[in-house]
């Protein structure tokens, strides 16, 4: 039994401009010790399915649908007071900028303490040699000194490091790491997936990482989904997703990351075109509006996340046929624009369309 | 921190310096009043008025007064006489300090609590029925002019007066020194105090609650839910804290305002205190009382800004060293 | 005699500011009574409401003794020595605890009776000098504690000129005495001490009937001058405002080792308490009964709170004016607590005599034909704390009823008191505008005063003026602005001042008359002859300090006339001419409101302004 399975996660937020479909019937499951990456452009819907497991969704009136099952029981289901037992206990979660996630006015062994002491009877000695040992443990130097100050006396990647110590205080068996590196530059980011990894290994624990950027879980994630408007695209192991992706969207987010081994002229293409609005999503694929080799049809069908043929546990949501897809991506590789493969597209069969989407 | 503080405490000097030159130019050199005149009674001869004002030193030239009001002013604390009663200031002040004390810390702590609470409440329950209409009765206090209120208030509640008399409530001129009778000193501030506080704490409570609604919105609120925290002690603790922290600022200059005079709610309830003092003087043209008077409440703010300042250092640890 | 004028102006400038709150139109107070229109205030003076209990016929005897009284006054005290007190507020105080020479009782506003004298003053000499026999036995509060001599009163009316005290009327009353007007505190030849208990007073003419009035006032109580003198010394005296020595029934609280009653007995702006004088002997004859064991007096507060504090409370009286709210509901609600004592001041609108188109006496009467007085009073505050005025000398004074009475002089253009047109018209027609209406070129200036009601009864002022054809440049100022820069301004050459008033001294009507309409009285600054009446004999005019109008001939003689009678006759003559000439158009008989508890049982001082006089006051 996996430690966390997601099943068909729904989560929708009313607001006064109309219904918000954060997430849109996502399915996932992660096992212990795995790491699973989720990856998608701000606003797909990404951390809302993440902050649903907290039950930090339900306090913004968001009506949510689907299982989400952790260790046997279904946090949708759970009472915020059984929730908040999980939550910081079992299921720990860092974010994206450490400096705003830290409460300035509060010592950083204060809060380190206080993370501890909610959930376990520990007198305030041990609790602040164990925040020592803490910060230690995820690389602070002289950490005796550094608990007694306030988060704006760390730098950008000790404060990350400060979350996930505070993160750890009680040993979760999975921790979710919102954008974990993001708000930092290029040398800290790998220093902190370095340690989030180490601390898997020596821990044991599950970890979620959520990105927009695919270079970050590339080394460090097992498995991967990629998320557009709040539902799963594609997803597949790392190494399925990197070699052998499916989706137009996919493509686009590795041809966004820039490569150690890429050509120094080689330019980092963006996708073009804004993410969807969550209120009033495109008909049919969701992505069409900015997919180069979107067809009419595909306007109105709506794609399913289908296994891929002939690559096992690997999976698309993507009205292309098959071999067309095969060939844009061979053709991508070897430098083509997207624009040039647009005829590739447009020669497939309208049947094979239909048939996807039927 | 020390360092902090000094500078902090030398800044405040300058000011209260800079306050000194311009209410001694104010009174003593930009009215056309003589104020050898002014003390000479009602006939005087030109004579009479060159020795008053040779005995007050205005007959020297401007730099010289300034030094010896100066003087006078620093070494002790000698504000003159009033020319209308020929009170010492000083003693004025001090005579009527005590007044404006009790009225001023026991309105701040009635606010302070009420303020804090609703402001709390609706910041929880925002856009709920409750919510609105603690905002709306707060607009409403905030609209209401302050004598009107303790009209209204008299009016109403009064012992001697009052339409629906409460006996606790003793009437206008009713003020009694604490040292006198501490249960007469109550009883006589009650409804001046919640007709400060009225205002102001509809003011303070629509401040927290925007402030706590800011705040819950932050980072680390999430994270402090994201550790299991139980709401209550994410409000209270993380959120709270956050969000006083600008309304210490906001307290502490209109502490200082009203340590200068609550004129209104002093003459509205006749509370013999600086503020009724310095009306009664500006009515007077007692210039003495006035300067005195004008000195005290900008003392009082230098005071309250320094205090702010620290305090704002302690809350924030942030700013501590910048 | 002119410099003094000068002095008694400029006061009555500043009471017509504070001590005139009815007359000058207390600023901040409801002026209900005119826009709603209350049927109640409504002027029909024939089918009128119940007039309010005026004070007339008060029994002053039979009180009971003991009690605390409670006085509530929104207005503070100005001066506590009796040497510079000239404000009413300040006589509640002054008279229960300085034994004057003289005294009005509460029931007579126009005799006096003896005070800290024996016996009635001895005039001899045509009217020329004044011998006064004081009590044995009368002693000054701790710590003087001695029996008051003939020296003391004497001491008492020299430093009155002393520049430190400089008391406000001693110009206009006491430079009668030989010698006085050139006095600066030192020993006065005029005045003269052969025994311990005479004081003899020699004058510069035949105003011993006048004088014995001024001896009534707080200048003529005993001051102790070894005690004084070092205090007289400082500028200003510390006598009085720091020190005292009482002779009276009750004494500020008091130091009973230094007679230190600042922040003892007196707080300014916060309060007052007055307690029994230890060394007052009740057994000298004195009138005083004084009832009541303690006075304690609080200062400050809304007029409209503590207004109904005395009508709801008990043991409370209300120190100063009521405002016109509380004057309305005390009227409706407690009609047997409240008092409108009739002679409180007079209003009148000032007509420039002197330069344009109201140097016409015809204009003049016009004007007055024109002026709708009854509305200028109902907007003032209505029938019960006015009348609409018909002359100058007001009612409670002397020569009040010589002089006409409530219908006043017989003239028809104070009959209507509602202004009539036709008579208005005849008389522009006099003036040389045959059509009845002013054809002139002049633009007439007319300056009234803020702070209601003031600017809407001026606002009636200048409409009088527009009906009869003037065009007028109007405007409201500040009341000291009014006074200081325009109205007391002969060269302002202001036409029509709206908002002036008077309130006499005592009922003598030469306090009344003398400073506001003596041409030889009119100054270049700080002028209380607002209209310039008789100006031909003021600064500007041909006999600048003589007496030369018919008017001012008259006065002269009256000021010098002997006997009580004779004197209110001679005046109420001066009051007919001035009618007949039209110097200003009167139009209200202002009355002073009071308030009490229903348990208390107020005496009112109908000679000054109808304050309470708590020597006399006792509680139920």
């Amino acid at each position: 039994m996996s430690l966390l399975d997601v099943q068909d996660l729904r989560v929708v937020f009313p607001t006064s401009d109309g219904l918000v479909h954060a997430v849109d019937g996502i399915s996932y499951s992660i096992d212990a010790g795995r790491t699973l990456g989720i990856v998608g452009e701000s606003g797909s819907g990404k951390s809302v399915s993440s902050l649903t497991m907290l039950g930090l969704t339900r306090l913004y009136g968001a009506k949510i649908e689907g299982k989400m099952i952790f260790e046997g029981n279904d946090l949708v289901q759970m009472s915020d007071k059984d929730l908040r037992k999980v939550r910081g206990n079992d299921i720990a979660m860092i974010f994206q900028d450490p400096l705003s996630s830290l409460h300035p006015f509060f010592k950083v062994g204060k809060q380190l303490i206080e993370a501890m002491q909610i959930h376990r009877d520990i007198s305030r000695a041990d609790a602040r040699g164990r925040a020592v040992e803490l910060l230690a443990l995820v690389g602070i130097p002289d950490p005796k000194r550094r608990v007694d100050q306030y988060p704006h006396e760390f730098s950008g990647g000790m404060r990350q490091r400060a979350m996930i110590a505070m993160a750890l205080a009680n040993e979760p068996k999975l921790l979710i790491a919102d954008e974990p590196t993001t708000a930092l530059d290029v040398t800290v980011q790998a220093q902190i997936l370095a340690l989030l990894s180490d601390l898997q290994k020596r821990l044991g624990m599950a970890i979620i990482i959520i990105t927009h950027d695919l270079g970050v879980v590339a080394e460090i994630a097992d498995e991967i989904c990629v998320m557009y408007a709040g539902r799963v695209v594609e997803r597949g192991t790392a190494e399925q997703i990197f070699h052998s992706p499916q989706h137009p969207y996919t493509w686009g987010l590795l041809k966004s990351i820039p490569r150690l081994d890429g050509r120094r002229d080689e330019e980092l293409v963006p996708i073009s075109g804004r993410p969807p609005s969550l209120i009033n999503r495109p008909s049919g694929c969701h992505f069409h509006p900015r997919c180069p080799y979107a067809q009419e049809a595909h306007k109105r069908i709506d794609p399913r996340l289908e296994p891929v043929a002939s690559d096992p546990g690997h999976s698309v949501a993507c009205l292309l046929a098959a071999p067309t897809r095969q060939r844009i991506w061979e053709q991508l590789q070897a430098g083509a624009e997207p624009e040039s493969l647009v005829h590739l597209a447009r020669s497939e069969s309208p049947a094979v369309a239909s048939e996807a989407g039927s | 921190m020390l360092r902090y503080i000094i500078r902090r405490l030398l800044w405040g000097i300058v000011l209260l310096f800079a306050v000194i030159v311009i209410t001694f130019a104010i009174f003593y050199l930009l009215p056309n009043v003589n104020p050898a005149v002014l003390r000479a009674g009602r006939t005087p001869s030109v004579q009479v008025i060159k020795e008053i004002a040779h005995d007050l030193g205005i007959d020297k030239p401007v730099y010289v007064q300034f030094w010896l009001y100066l003087k006078r002013l620093i070494l002790h604390f000698d504000l003159g006489y009033s020319y209308y009663s020929s009170a010492s200031v000083k003693s004025l002040i001090f005579d009527r300090l005590p007044a404006t004390i009790s009225l001023t810390v026991g309105g701040v702590i009635i606010w302070m609590f009420f303020g804090v609470a609703v402001g709390i409440i609706s910041a929880i329950k925002r856009r709920t029925l409750l919510d609105r209409a603690t905002m709306g009765v707060s607009l409403a206090f905030v609209s209401a002019p302050a004598y009107w209120l303790g009209l209204v208030a008299l009016f109403l509640f009064a012992g001697d007066i009052g339409k629906f008399p409460i006996s606790i409530f003793h009437g206008a001129g009713s003020y009694t020194g604490l040292t006198n009778s501490p249960l007469n000193w109550l009883q006589s501030l009650l409804l001046p105090w919640f007709t400060l506080a009225a205002t102001s704490a509809a003011i303070y409570a629509r401040l927290v609650r925007g402030s706590l609604i800011d705040v819950m919105g932050e980072d680390y609120i999430r994270t402090a839910r994201a550790k299991g925290l139980p709401e209550r002690r994410v409000v209270f603790k993380h959120g709270l804290r956050s969000a006083i922290t600008p309304v210490v600022t906001v307290l502490g200059l209109d502490t200082a305002i009203l340590l200068g005079g609550a004129v209104l709610t002093e003459s509205v309830f006749d509370i013999p205190g600086i503020g009724r003092l310095n009306y009664d003087a500006i009515q007077h043209s007692d210039f003495p009382i006035v300067q005195g008077t004008v000195l005290l409440a900008a003392l009082f703010i230098v005071v309250a800004n320094i205090v702010v300042d620290i305090l704002y250092a302690y809350l924030d640890p942030r700013v501590r060293y910048t | 005699m002119k410099s003094g004028t000068k002095t008694l102006a400029m006061v009555a400038a500043i009471c017509g500011l504070v001590l005139a709150l009815a007359a000058c139109g207390s600023s901040g107070n409801n002026n209900s009574t005119s826009s709603s229109g209350s049927g109640s205030t409504s002027t029909s003076s024939s089918s009128g409401p119940k007039p309010a209990q005026d004070g007339s016929g008060q029994t002053i005897t039979g009180g009971t003794k003991g009690g605390v009284l409670n006085v509530v006054q929104h207005e503070d005290f100005q001066h506590l020595d009796p040497g510079e007190s000239y404000f009413s507020l300040d006589y509640e105080v002054i008279y229960p605890t300085q034994l004057t020479l003289y005294l009005f009782p509460p029931n007579n506003s126009t005799s006096v009776i003896p005070n800290l004298a024996a016996a009635l003053p001895t005039i001899t000499d045509g009217g020329r000098t004044v011998t006064v026999h004081i009590r044995h036995g009368v002693k000054f509060s701790p710590p003087v504690n001695r029996e008051v001599t003939s020296a003391d009163v004497a001491y008492a009316i020299e430093r009155g000129a002393n520049p430190n005290v400089a008391n406000p009327y001693f110009p206009a009353y006491f430079n009668y005495i030989v010698g006085a007007s050139k006095a600066n505190g030192g020993p006065i030849s005029g005045i003269s001490t052969p025994d311990k208990y005479t004081i003899v007073f020699h004058l510069t003419g035949t105003y011993g009937s006048f004088f014995e009035g001024a001896l009534s006032l707080p200048l003529s109580a005993p001051v102790p001058k070894d005690f004084a003198a070092p205090l007289d010394a400082k500028k200003p005296t510390a006598y009085g405002s720091t020190y005292l020595a009482d002779t009276g029934p009750y004494m500020i609280k008091a130091d009973p080792k230094t007679g230190k009653f600042i922040g003892i007995g007196y707080q300014p702006g916060k309060s007052a308490t007055l307690v029994r004088n230890p060394n007052w002997n009740p057994n000298l004859g004195l009138p005083q009964p004084a009832y009541l064991d303690q006075i304690n007096i609080n200062i400050g507060g809304d007029p409209n709170v503590i207004g109904r504090q005395v009508l709801q409370g008990s043991h409370l009286v209300s120190g100063d004016t009521p405002s016109n709210t509380i004057v309305k509901l005390a009227y409706q609600n407690y009609y047997n607590q409240f008092f409108a004592v009739p002679g409180a001041a007079i209003n009148y609108v000032a007509l420039n005599n002197a330069k344009g188109p109201f140097a016409n006496v015809n204009v003049r009467k016009a004007y007055w034909a024109a002026l709708d007085r009854e509305a200028m009073v109902k907007v003032a505050g209505g029938t019960i704390v006015g009348a609409v005025a018909t002359h100058f000398i007001y009612p409670g004074s002397a020569g009040y009823q010589q002089a006409g009475g409530d219908a006043g002089p017989q003239v028809d253009y104070n009959m209507y008191p509602q202004g009539n047109m036709t008579v208005a018209e005849k008389y522009m027609k006099l003036a040389g505008y045959p059509s009845g209406k002013y054809t002139g070129s002049a633009v007439i200036k007319v300056v009234g005063s803020t702070g209601d009601p003031a600017p809407q009864e001026a606002a009636i002022a200048n409409q009088a003026a527009l009906a009869l054809g003037f065009k007028t440049n109007f405007n409201t100022v500040d009341q000291p602005v009014m006074y200081g820069k325009y109205c007391g301004v002969p060269k302002a050459e202001i036409d029509v001042c709206p908002n002036v008033g008077w309130i006499r001294d005592w009922a003598d009507p030469q306090t009344l008359l003398d400073p506001t309409f003596a041409g030889y009285n009119i100054v270049t600054t700080n002028n209380s002859n607002w209209s310039q009446a008789n100006w031909q004999d003021g600064p500007y005019g041909p006999h600048p300090g003589k007496a030369t109008t018919p008017i001012d001939i008259a006065m002269k003689a009256a000021e010098g006339t002997v006997g009580d009678s004779a004197r209110a006759a001679a005046w109420a003559k001066v009051d007919q001419m001035l009618v007949a000439d039209a110097v200003a158009a009167p139009w209200n008989f202002v009355k002073q409101p009071q308030i009490e508890s229903k348990d208390v049982n107020g005496i009112l001082d109908l000679w000054n302004v109808g304050s309470f006089d708590y020597a006399w006051t006792w509680l139920k």
